[in-house]
């Protein structure tokens, strides 16, 4: 008989009301590593991003174009080893309305530079040869319905098309990746047939040129080139390296990551409300009992100890719990999902082993303060008084 | 003191004068604020009970018997007066050093058992003993004895819930005595009894006291609990009779 035994089967007391405190426990911290998970897997994109690539977007922010003009400037740097350029299209199919995708218009070589989707090289060759060819992400594909050789017709709410002139496109490839970071729900179509199709006052312009450096070590210096090139022209250029273009992505989105983190928090302080509130009745339902225990020679410290640690193991049963369900739900149900479909945004959506430590750590840590209150509740009663209590 | 024995009832054999105290308490005094006015629960007891002997505390409901008792545990203070048990001022001890102090000189039984619920009889007993530094063999084993003393070595594996009300109340001397106490203390121990569990109850005591050379003071309301005492004190308004 020892403390720690009289704390297990604590838990055994009022099973009803124990289990149904675990499973809240266990539901907060799945959702809390749900969410962390998220931060990380977006704050991480970044690092999947190749060293040796650099975009090159207008100075006041990227969504503004630039001249086409520089792509050809930016070619003949020093240190540049390819160059290639895009503008995001906005495409949706009136088809699937509900079903949203990012669509680039892209250079002809802009499958040099960007390596990593893997598509058959005839598939590829159909589609670089046909100007209103398309090259779709598998996921995308699998999920509209598309195959190598429909004709399917977007809108676009950045260019719109003309009445007598939608945009249409025949599916000429599809692509997928080995690597998550790789999004496989990309439209991609040629840049020229767009850029044909605009208004002239529109045309010749790109939202960004990417590039390849031929030193790694060297994308600053030639970042700082670049711009340094446009600084005196009708537009100024920042150029970054794909991890530093990424971050400042993430920058503009750091709103909604602390809206994620302040969610998560305020879940571990509903469940924090929930254990404590059980606790407490948990508590006040035995006064007398503490006060048998203190009757029979246990000291204050020694309630104080068991009662943390009957709220701590409560705490950590259903954090483990949580963390039970989490892995096959998010490694193998929702983050399979997620990769596949926001890959670009969040690749890489596993459960970090420092997401699961904090969790756990930080439900036996919440369990064992919400347990303080109830503990000096317990002990404040003189032993004659906490004997007249009714259990 | 003296004034004190010399009105108690002597019902059986009285221990020697000569024999040494177990409690002396003298000018004893217990009041509680209520309602703007301070009302006497206890006034200028003074009393020694010796060791060995098995006195029974009894009265009417409000006479002040469950707060003298409390002192004598150290459950609660008193507002004046000196309380001595098993040589130890009991009133110039912290609450942490009476506990302590409890721990290893008193054995306390409720009216109402107080047994743990999700222990078994054998871990209920054994409780008392997870304060003291003991191997756990040796923690089972005084365990097993206190509860073979009472006759449930039969029981050992029962949660409370699985027992009779009896059976409970002789585990809760199983786990009063499991320390080997030189004083017990008991709140009317057969209070929540039947008539057959109530004299096994009082027949353990008595042995107690008569083997075991355990002093005893057991508060009660049952007539037939007190004819087993050696000693009756009769309490009334806070002041013995």
């Amino acid at each position: 008989m020892s403390l720690s035994k009289l704390a297990v089967r604590g838990l055994l007391r009022n099973r009803f009301r124990n289990i149904a405190t675990m499973i809240a426990v266990s539901v907060a911290v799945l959702t809390f590593v749900l969410l962390r998970t998220v931060i990380t897997s977006w704050t991480t994109a970044a690092d999947y991003a190749p060293k040796d690539r650099l975009v090159t977007h207008h100075k006041v922010t990227f969504v503004m174009p630039l001249p086409l003009r520089y792509v050809e400037l930016v070619r003949q740097s020093d240190g540049i080893r390819l160059a290639t350029y895009a503008s995001y299209f906005g495409g949706q199919d009136p088809k699937h309305d509900r079903e949203t995708f990012v669509s680039w218009a892209v250079a002809e070589n802009y499958l040099e530079i960007f390596d990593e989707f893997s598509v058959s090289a005839q598939q590829k060759q159909e589609f670089l040869a046909d100007k209103t060819g398309a090259m779709v992400g598998d996921v995308l594909a699998n999920k509209l319905g598309w195959k190598v050789g429909e004709r399917i017709t977007l809108e676009s709410g950045i260019f719109p098309s003309a009445p007598d002139s939608p945009w249409t496109f025949t599916v000429r490839a599809i692509y997928t990746a080995s690597s998550s970071s790789v999004d496989r729900s990309t439209f991609l179509l040629h840049w020229s047939y767009l850029n044909d199709a605009l208004p002239q006052a529109r045309q010749n312009q790109v939202g960004w040129i990417a590039t390849r450096t031929t030193d790694p070590k060297r994308s600053g210096q030639i970042a700082a080139a670049l711009d340094q090139k446009f600084a005196s022209d009708e537009v100024q250029t920042q150029t970054q390296d794909e991890k530093s273009f990424q971050a400042s992505v993430l920058a503009a989105s750091s709103t909604v990551l602390r809206a994620i983190a302040t969610i998560s928090l305020i879940i571990l302080l509903i469940m924090s409300l929930v254990l404590g509130n059980t606790i407490g009745m948990s508590v006040a339902e035995r006064l007398r009992e503490f006060g048998v225990l203190r009757a029979l020679g246990f000291e204050s410290r020694y309630l104080v100890t068991l009662i943390i640690a009957e709220s701590s193991l409560m705490a950590l049963v259903g954090g483990l719990l949580g963390l039970a369900l989490s892995y096959p739900l998010i490694e193998r149900g929702i983050g399979v999902a997620i990769e596949q479909n926001m890959g670009t945004l969040l690749p890489h959506f596993k459960i970090s082993p420092q997401i699961a430590a904090m969790a756990l750590i930080g439900v036996i840590v919440i369990g064992g303060l919400v347990a303080i209150l109830p503990a000096y509740q317990a002990t404040s009663l003189r032993v004659s008084e906490a004997l007249r209590k009714v259990s | 003191m003296s004034t004190a024995v010399a009105a108690a009832s002597v019902k059986k054999e009285q221990p020697s004068v000569q024999a040494a105290c177990a409690i002396r308490l003298h000018g004893i005094e217990k009041s509680y604020p209520r309602g703007g006015e301070r009302v006497q629960i206890l006034d200028g007891i003074n009393l020694d009970i010796a060791e060995g002997s098995f006195e029974a505390l009894m009265g009417p409901s409000g006479s002040g018997k469950s707060t003298l008792l409390n002192i004598l545990a150290g459950f609660d203070r008193p507002s004046a007066g000196e309380v001595t048990v098993a040589g130890t001022r009991l009133e110039r001890l912290s609450d942490s050093a009476l506990t302590k102090w409890r721990a290893g000189t008193i054995g306390f039984i409720f009216q109402t058992f107080n047994l743990m619920p999700v222990l078994t009889a054998l871990e209920n007993v054994e409780l008392p003993l997870t304060l003291i530094n003991l191997p756990r063999a040796e923690r089972r084993r005084r365990a097993e004895t206190a509860l073979r003393v009472v006759g449930l070595e039969d029981r050992m594996h029962h949660f409370p819930r699985q027992l009779s009300g009896g059976q409970e109340q002789r585990v809760a001397i199983a786990r009063a005595i499991v320390n080997d106490p030189s004083l017990i203390l008991a709140d009317e121990p057969t209070g929540d009894l039947d008539r057959q569990s109530a004299a096994v109850v009082l027949e353990l005591l008595e042995k107690l006291n008569r083997e075991f050379k355990k002093t005893i003071v057991m508060v009660t309301h049952d007539p037939v609990a007190g004819e087993r005492a050696s000693v009756i004190r009769r309490l009334e308004k806070g002041v013995l009779q």
